[in-house]
């Protein structure tokens, strides 16, 4: 179908010229974790682990619904994931496993 | 520092390396190509097939990042430009001054010369 | 901290308080990094060290470059020939490849800055772009209709002066120089610095006497 090229051929964060609303001038002071995924992404870049560039393909790749209900550093964590996955450097396995224990631990706390 | 040399001072005989010496100058015309890449790419949509004028020449030369972004850091090193563009052309109803302008960076491989 | 508790006896756990738990994201996060560590990939000290270079870069290193260029015109030449070796003269090291294109606003051109395919900000010289330059109104029409946008702000550019977008795509970044506010001659590099705001080096507003910081 016609209606569909559109979705492939321009990516989702391609929107110079689209129509849009006004400018809210909204700001955060950001939250220790996305203070911590930024510089993730700085030391990944750093280290050519995850240059910035594949950083940006990875979070255009996640497709307009994920991007669309993702904040800005959600973004950013899942396409690091993604990336890793395809680079053989984690597995799907191993962070599902992580993230169970990281949860248990932090009810264990209490 | 430009790792280019003006035309006037090439020593003949020298060989530049592959895409060391810039294609386009300052000044020149150049149109963005009209291709429709799927994939990374970093040319907005809003450019493609538009006419616009080298501002400047970026230097040194850089990996394209549009492979870069899939982990390829090698072998496709070229300069990109600055290029400007009068918003005018761009957007067909464009309310703004006749000499507003759009100024962005753009790979050498996705240039023309007219 | 994980701590083991026995379960062979009565006693009431005290109620999670759904605040304190993570979230989903900041969980996965975590998760990433500890095992990246554990791959001695990286070090907790590279993300510790990283944090602390973020939260040392703020505007006021980019108010610093301005006034330095509205009171010594070879620097502010230097600055515009090469953006970033001149910011590295005030020891204001970049720690990427990026490069920096600084824009001079004059009284035929008024500058501004934006990304439209992602968030490209001179991070280096500024800090952390503001959630609405990340955005989509911003995003969308800071190209196409910019006077527009720039009406939102406050700031009016007349018709005969020049509106100029610069768009990041690749490894450049910009920052805006704005103009000198008039009646400051007397004024200190110091007192200089302090008038300029972080969304006048984004080119959205200019520089005025009421905007002390």
């Amino acid at each position: 179908m016609s209606g569909s090229e559109g979705l492939v051929s321009r990516l989702p964060n391609d929107i110079g010229g689209l129509t849009a609303g006004s400018i809210a001038r909204v700001e955060h002071e950001l939250e220790p974790w996305e203070k911590r995924c930024h510089a993730l992404a700085d030391v990944l870049d750093f280290k050519k682990l995850i240059n910035t560039e594949e950083k940006r393909r990875g979070v255009e790749a996640l497709g307009s619904d994920m991007i669309g209900q993702l904040a800005y550093y959600e973004r950013w964590i899942v396409a690091f994931a993604n990336i890793f996955f395809a680079k053989g450097i984690l597995t799907p396995t191993e962070l599902a496993e992580k993230m169970s224990e990281v949860e248990a631990r932090h009810i264990a706390g209490r | 520092m430009p790792n280019h040399l003006p035309s006037q001072s090439r020593i003949p005989g020298i060989v530049p390396a592959l895409n060391e010496w810039p294609s386009f100058s300052p000044g020149d015309r150049v149109r963005v190509a009209s291709r429709s890449p799927i994939g990374h790419y970093r040319v907005p949509v809003y450019l493609r097939g538009m006419t616009g004028t080298v501002v400047s020449i970026i230097e040194p030369v850089m990996v394209d990042n549009e492979t870069e972004g899939y982990g390829q850091n090698a072998g496709s090193r070229r300069h990109y430009y600055r290029v400007s563009f009068r918003l005018r052309t761009i957007w067909a109803a464009y309310s703004g001054a006749p000499a507003d302008e759009l100024r962005i960076e753009i790979f050498e491989t996705w240039l023309e010369r007219i | 901290m994980a701590h083991e508790h026995e379960h062979d006896h009565d006693h009431p756990h005290a109620e999670i308080s759904v605040s304190e738990m993570p979230g989903y994201y900041e969980v996965m996060e975590t998760a990433i990094r500890e095992l990246l560590i554990d791959k001695q990939l990286i070090t907790g000290n590279d993300i510790r060290h990283q944090i602390e270079v973020l939260d040392s870069r703020t505007p006021a290193l980019g108010a610093k470059v301005v006034a330095r260029a509205w009171v010594d015109a070879a620097f502010r030449e230097r600055l515009l020939a090469d953006g970033r070796a001149a910011c590295e003269e005030l020891g204001i090291s970049f720690y990427d490849d990026t490069r920096l294109i600084v824009l001079e606003n004059t009284e035929t051109v008024h500058n501004l800055i934006v990304c439209t395919l992602c968030s490209c900000y001179p991070r280096p010289v500024l800090g952390l772009p503001p959630d609405w330059y990340k955005l989509k109104p911003y995003r969308a029409r800071a190209v196409s209709e910019p006077r527009i946008v720039l009406a939102e702000f406050g700031t009016i550019i007349p018709d005969d002066v020049e509106v100029r977008v610069s768009d990041s795509t690749a490894a450049v970044r910009y920052l805006v120089l704005p103009r000198r506010p008039e009646a400051t001659d007397d004024y200190s590099e110091e007192q200089l610095a302090g008038l300029v705001t972080r969304d006048a080096m984004i080119g959205v507003i200019p520089v005025t006497l009421g905007m002390e910081n």
